[in-house]
Formats: C-alpha cells, sequence, structure tokens
C-alpha cells in the first residue's frame, strides 16, 4: 500500500516516512508540487498527502491537477497555516481530510485510517 | 476689484447698507408725505387767514364810509351851518365845506339845493355860474328818497370834471389796459349825502350835502388795511400783505407793486375771479400769479348804493411766505435724514463688528479644526446672550471632536497592534509548524521504544509537553491572526450558548462548580460566526470555570438590550458571572491586550481574550467587564441585531 507524501520542508516529509514506514506503508515522499504529477503519472498510490503552501505550485494546485486525473485517489491535506479559503477549495475538490500541523503521530496515523475505512466502506 | 467685491458681498456691508436704506427711506417718506400735508395744513392756514384778512379788510373799508358819513353829520349839527344855508351865506358855507375837506381828508364835497342846482363846493369851481341840475347819484338818490345815504358809488368822468378836474385826472391809467377801452372808465368813490330839512328832520326838504372820497388811486384805505393787519410784517420791514381796491376788475387803489417798484393800478383781476366776484357776486380765494408773484388772494365784492356789483376789494400774501415753510421743513428733514445717515453707518459699523467678530473668530476656529487643531481660540465670551452661547455650543463641539479622535486615534493604535501581532503570528505559525511537527513525530517515535530508561522516557514526555505548550502559542497566535474573517449566519444565540455550555460543563463539574443558563425568552435571531462566537464564549466560561474555586458557581442569562450609544440600535446581551477571585482594577484596563495573562506561565497564552475583544468588535458588539476582587466578576457581551444583517446582504450581492 503506498503513500504519497508532498512537502517542500524535509523535516516533514522524513516525520511522515518515519510514522508511516513503522506503520508498515510503503512510503515515498516528493518535494515539489510538479515532481509529484511526473510520479502520479507512472505510480497509483493509495493515498495522497500534501502540504498546501509549498514554493511555486502549491498543495491546492497540485490537488486541482490530481482530481484531473483520477477522482477516486483519497487526500489528506495539511498545513501549518491556513485560510479558510484553502480549507473551502480543498473540501471542494475532494480532499478527505484537513490536518493541522503540528501533528503527532497518534493524529497522522488516525487520519490515515480514517480516510483508508472510508474508502473500504464505499 | 475682488477685495472691492468680497467688500459688498460681506455680511457688514450688507448690514451698514440695510440701514442705510432705512434711514433714505425714512427720510424720503418723511420729506414727501410730511412735505405734502404740512403745505395742505400751511395752505388750508393761509387760505383761513386771508378770508379774516379780507373781512378785516372789508370793515376798514365800511368804517372809512361811516367816517364820511360822521364827517358829514356833524358839519350839518351847528345851528350855524343851518342858519347860513337858510340866509343863503354861502361864503360861510363854503368855508365850513372847506374846514370838513381839510380835517377829514374829504375829496369832494359840496351843497346842492332841493332841486338838485350846486350852492357851492370845494375845488377851484366852487361857486358854479351854471345851476344846472347836478347828476352826481349819492346827490341824487338823497334827494329822491329825502334820508340820508352813504355807500359806495360810481362818478363818471364828466361828473368828476364838474366836481374838479383834478379828480378826473385821477381816473385817468397810468397804464391803461388797451382792451378795455370799451368800458369807459370812471371813478369810484365812497361818498356820503345828508339832506336839509326846514325844521330839522321834518318839513319841506331844503337841500343836500354830499362828500366823499374817490378811490382811484388813493392809498388810504390799502394802506389803512395793510397797517391795521399787518403790523408786524410792516414792522420787519417786509410788505408782504397787499390791498386793492378794483373799479369793476380793474385796480383802481393797491399797494401791490409791478416790477418796476411803481403801484399797479390799471391792471386787471384774472377772469376767473372777475366771474366768480363780479358777475357772481360770492367770496373767493386763489392761489395765483398776480402782476409779478404768486400770491394766495381773497376777493369780496363791492356793491354801490343801489347795490349794484361795481367793484371788488382783494387782499393776498404771497405764496412764498408759506411755502418757504416747505423748503424749511424738507431741509429740516434733510438734515435729520443726513444724521440718521452718519448713525445708520456708525451703528451698523459697530454693531457689525460686536457681530460679527466673533462670528468671524469662529469661522477662522472651524477652519482650524478642519486643518487639524482641535484646540483652537473662540476668542473671549460675547456678551450676546445667541453669540455666546453659539461659542459655547462650537466649543462643546470642538471638545467633544477632541474626545472622538483620540477614542478613534486609541481604536486605531488597538487595531494596528492587533493587525501586525496578527501578520506575525502568521509569519511565526508557518515557520514554527513545520519543525514542530518534527519535533512531535520524533520524540512520539522515541517513546515507542521498549529500550528506554524509565528517565529518557520522562525526559522525551517533557520535550513532548514543552512542544504541546508551543503548539499551543501558536494556534492561539493562529486563531488571532484570523480574525478578520466572520462566516455570519442566523443563529439562535441561546442555543449556541447551551451548546457551548454543554462542551464545558463536565470540565465544571469536575471542579465543582454550577453552571446556570437562564435563556432569555423570544430572543432574537442574531448573525454571527458560529464557530468565532463559540470561542468567545468557551474562552470567558473557561476563564471564568479557572477564577472560581469549588463551591462557586458561573450564572450565564441572555436579555434583549438597547444600544447604550444609540437608543435606536437593538441588540442581545450575554451576560457570564462568576463568583471568582475577581479582577484588580489595575488589570481590567489591560484586559484585552494581547499577551497579558495573569494565569501561571504555561497555563495561558494572554490571547483568549483580545481574540474574543476582536471577535465582538467585529460583529460590531461590545464586550465590558465588571469585577470587584474577592466577590466574581461579569462579562457582558452586547451584539446588535439589524446592523449585521445589511452587511449580509452587502456580502450576497458582491
Amino acid at each position: 500500500m503506498k503513500i504519497i507524501v508532498v512537502d517542500d520542508e524535509k523535516i516533514v516529509l522524513d516525520s511522515c516516512r518515519k510514522v508511516l514506514t513503522s506503520e508498515g506503508f510503503d512510503v515515498e515522499i516528493i518535494s515539489s508540487s510538479d515532481e509529484a504529477l511526473k510520479k502520479l503519472k507512472i505510480e497509483e498510490p493509495v493515498l495522497l498527502i500534501i502540504d498546501v503552501k509549498m514554493p511555486g505550485h502549491d498543495g491546492i494546485y497540485l490537488l486541482k491537477e490530481v482530481r484531473k486525473i483520477t477522482k477516486s485517489l483519497p487526500v489528506i491535506v495539511m498545513s501549518g497555516y491556513h485560510t479558510k479559503e484553502t480549507i473551502n477549495e480543498s473540501t471542494r475538490f475532494g480532499a478527505s481530510i484537513f490536518l493541522y500541523k503540528p501533528f503527532t503521530p497518534e493524529e497522522l496515523i488516525a487520519a490515515i485510517y480514517k480516510v483508508i475505512k472510508k474508502e473500504e466502506n464505499k | 476689484m475682488r477685495k472691492f467685491l468680497s467688500m459688498i458681498s460681506s455680511t457688514h456691508f450688507k448690514l451698514v447698507i440695510s440701514l442705510l436704506g432705512i434711514s433714505f427711506l425714512v427720510g424720503g417718506i418723511s420729506i414727501i408725505i410730511g412735505g405734502h400735508l404740512l403745505y395742505k395744513a400751511v395752505l388750508k392756514e393761509a387760505t383761513d387767514r386771508i378770508r379774516l384778512d379780507l373781512n378785516a379788510a372789508h370793515g376798514v373799508y365800511n368804517t372809512q364810509i361811516k367816517y364820511v358819513k360822521g364827517a358829514l353829520n356833524i358839519t350839518t349839527l351847528g345851528e350855524g351851518f343851518r342858519n347860513s344855508l337858510f340866509k343863503n351865506n354861502i361864503p360861510d358855507l363854503l368855508d365850513r365845506l372847506n374846514r370838513l375837506a381839510q380835517n377829514a381828508e374829504i375829496d369832494f364835497a359840496g351843497i346842492v339845493g332841493s332841486d338838485g342846482s350846486v350852492l357851492c363846493r370845494i375845488g377851484p369851481n366852487s361857486i358854479p355860474e351854471d345851476k344846472r341840475k347836478y347828476e352826481n347819484p349819492i346827490v341824487m338818490y338823497a334827494i329822491k328818497n329825502e334820508q340820508q345815504i352813504a355807500g359806495t358809488v360810481v362818478l363818471s368822468e364828466k361828473l368828476l370834471k364838474i366836481e374838479n378836474p383834478e379828480l378826473a385826472n385821477k381816473i385817468r391809467l397810468p397804464q391803461q389796459n388797451v382792451q378795455k377801452e370799451t368800458e369807459p372808465i370812471a371813478g369810484l368813490a365812497i361818498a356820503a349825502a345828508m339832506p336839509i330839512f326846514e325844521n330839522r328832520n321834518s318839513g319841506k326838504l331844503y337841500g343836500v350835502i354830499y362828500g366823499g372820497i374817490l378811490l382811484n388811486q388813493s392809498t388810504s384805505i390799502v394802506d389803512a388795511v395793510r397797517k391795521t393787519l399787518f403790523l408786524d410784517d410792516m414792522q420787519q420791514g417786509q410788505s408782504t400783505l397787499t390791498a386793492t381796491i378794483f373799479y369793476k376788475d380793474i385796480r383802481i387803489a393797491t399797494n401791490l407793486f409791478n416790477p418796476n417798484g411803481k403801484r399797479a393800478i390799471g391792471t386787471i383781476v384774472s377772469p376767473e375771479v372777475k366771474q366768480r366776484v363780479l358777475l357772481d357776486g360770492k367770496y373767493c380765494t386763489i392761489q395765483d400769479f398776480i402782476v409779478s408773484d404768486r400770491y394766495i388772494a381773497g376777493y369780496d365784492p363791492i356793491e354801490d348804493i343801489e347795490g349794484k356789483r361795481v367793484g371788488i376789494i382783494g387782499v393776498g400774501v404771497i405764496e412764498s411766505n408759506y411755502s418757504n415753510v416747505r423748503y424749511k421743513f424738507i431741509f429740516i428733514v434733510v438734515i435729520i435724514t443726513f444724521i440718521g445717515i452718519i448713525s445708520a453707518v456708525v451703528i451698523g459699523y459697530i454693531l457689525g463688528h460686536r457681530i460679527l467678530d466673533p462670528l468671524n473668530r469662529l469661522i477662522k476656529a472651524s477652519q482650524e479644526v478642519s486643518a487639524g487643531n482641535l484646540t483652537p481660540d473662540i476668542g473671549t465670551l460675547s456678551h450676546d446672550r445667541e453669540i455666546r452661547f453659539l461659542q459655547k455650543t462650537f466649543k462643546d463641539m470642538f471638545e467633544s471632536l477632541k474626545q472622538q479622535r483620540a477614542e478613534s486615534e486609541n481604536q486605531l493604535v488597538q487595531s494596528e497592534k492587533l493587525a501586525s501581532i496578527g501578520r506575525l503570528a502568521a509569519g511565526v505559525a508557518h515557520e514554527i509548524n513545520n519543525p514542530l511537527t518534527g519535533v512531535l513525530t520524533y520524540t512520539h517515535m522515541l517513546l515507542r521504544r521498549k529500550d528506554l530508561d524509565q528517565e529518557i522516557r520522562s525526559d522525551l514526555q517533557v520535550v513532548i509537553e514543552s512542544t504541546e505548550r508551543v503548539r499551543k502559542i501558536v494556534k492561539g497566535l493562529l486563531d488571532f491572526s484570523r480574525q478578520t474573517e466572520l462566516d455570519l449566519e442566523p443563529i439562535d444565540l441561546n442555543r449556541l450558548v447551551k451548546s457551548t455550555i454543554a462542551l464545558i460543563e463536565n470540565q465544571a463539574l469536575l471542579k465543582g462548580i454550577q453552571i446556570d443558563f437562564n435563556p432569555a425568552s423570544e430572543l432574537p435571531m442574531v448573525t454571527l460566526d458560529r464557530s468565532q462566537m463559540n470561542s468567545v464564549l468557551l474562552n470567558i466560561i473557561i476563564n471564568a470555570i479557572d477564577a472560581t474555586e469549588t463551591g462557586g458557581h458561573i450564572d450565564i442569562l441572555t436579555t434583549v438590550e438597547l444600544s447604550t450609544d444609540d437608543a435606536a440600535q437593538k441588540g442581545v446581551k450575554i451576560v457570564i458571572a462568576d463568583t471568582g477571585s475577581g479582577i484588580p482594577p489595575e488589570n481590567l484596563d489591560k484586559l484585552f491586550d494581547p499577551f497579558f495573562t495573569t494565569k501561571e506561565v504555561g497555563k495561558g497564552t494572554g490571547l483568549g481574550l483580545s481574540v474574543s475583544y476582536g471577535i465582538v468588535k467585529r460583529h460590531g458588539g461590545l464586550i465590558r467587564v465588571q469585577s470587584e476582587v474577592g466577590k466574581g466578576t461579569k462579562f457582558l457581551i452586547w451584539l446588535p441585531i439589524e446592523k449585521k444583517m445589511e452587511v449580509i446582504n452587502e456580502n450576497y450581492s458582491s
């Protein structure tokens, strides 16, 4: 079960990889939206975790592009600073959960299982 | 030019002009109406006086007739006269007649027999050879009626020539009017005749004595009239009154002078007077140009002994005597008007300064205020009640402007402070949250290892707690930075309060604190941002719980209340009162400042109340605190009902 995490911050990427790996997931970390899009054309992860605020194309852009490729891919949007608009946009383009940074490993894992369970229930 | 224009448009100038206008108006009307009325009154007075004068003149004339008659009477009274007459002693009779003529200034006198033949007469032809019947009308009248007679008679030139050629010359007019040639000129005389009987007043008529004064060119009567009536004027060297005797319409005796200084004998009266007086026999007054001047004149007819109108007696006064009064009046009014004008200018100028100086001062003060100086000099208070009131009103206005500005400056500082903290918070949050994720993740992951010493484990626990604290602070900062956005919807405030209480009630009960909610019935819906208002309530209730000891209670109530600023603005009020420790007065002011907290380090961020304050403000509401140390604290939140509806509509339309 592959999960792709997109963030420009190495510490966040490393944290996510550490937590998810410990939970037994296959994790791929990517540091920009453009790279992530390239990757998504060749891979089919079970979950995509994206940061909102990134240099170049931001997470919301990435989310919109992803939705052009697949409607069904579950996405968790995370952010350390967000406005109402970013939350609204995320919801509109089918993000399953908005995760506030900072988060503990437990919170991240809980969010992931919540999304995956939702998918399984469908 | 511009200076001139601004001068004439100034209130000061208008004031002076208005007063001037009033002066001119009053002066002008006085001259026109007053002058006219005065002239009328004077004219009436003059006309009345002329009438009296004319009567008096007529009286003088009649007195003269009586005088002639009396003189004749005296002559006949003595026995000597009768003896001489009966004895036909002509020289003695002539002597008596001459004495009579001399003493009484009689122009002609004579004695005729009962048949009318002349016995003797004064003058050159004293004892006529020609004893022909003498046809002097007064003599004829006396013989015919055998009674004495006195009055006015007309004597033809022929008769006068017989009587005395000198008298005949007198009737020749110096400037005889050519048009009058058709009518033979004759003499007008006042005369008397007295029949003499054999036995005093009875018996056979023996003869008639007669005598008279020729009026033509006589000055005696006219000057006597003037003397009698206008003595004062004479003394002052003026000769304003004229008296005139006319034969028919021709002046024969007058003290009216023509322009070359001669008596205006021979001139004629106006046709109008001739018609009214001579032909109609009526009294008349006129204002007319006579010979050389304008006169106010009165005329009376003169009748002869047979009752025929033979002449006119008239008096006149120069009109300018009276019209001068009008000019004097106009002169005085002009002077008064002029004084009025000067007063108007002076009073206008003074009044203008008194009224306008403080006003100009106020205008200048207003300009200063709009330029930013809120403490302008409005000058000393005026003595005028209205102006003083105006000055005071301005002063109050400036004062309240000053206060308002101070307030808004305060608010501006406050919101600037909030905004910059907000920006800072956003930046900090963004930068800190990523590393915090790392810290939290790695410490948690470390803790999962089973091989750790208890000591390391508890150290890691400290790291986690500290990080949680940082997380809380950053979250507070983020909330703080995000308070500009309101997601408004109509909300039942009672329900919102209830759900907020439900969230926190367990925590309160655990501490042994009772929360009572007393909702207002029929509370209107309020448009609010649900989650923000929720956090406000939560924040205040948590503060209340923290401040209250076990056994205390928190009372919450909602009511409908009008705004304290604007009575028309309806709103709702939420009161959250606790029985806690209370807030010392010195802290009340700082309560809503960001980062102000009285909680132990680590327990509060100091942002909660300042965030709440911002949220309530943004809703157009007010948040106030009443507190007493040891007794408790009361938070009052007021939120408007209607005002926010407009904002919502705006949101929908945009």
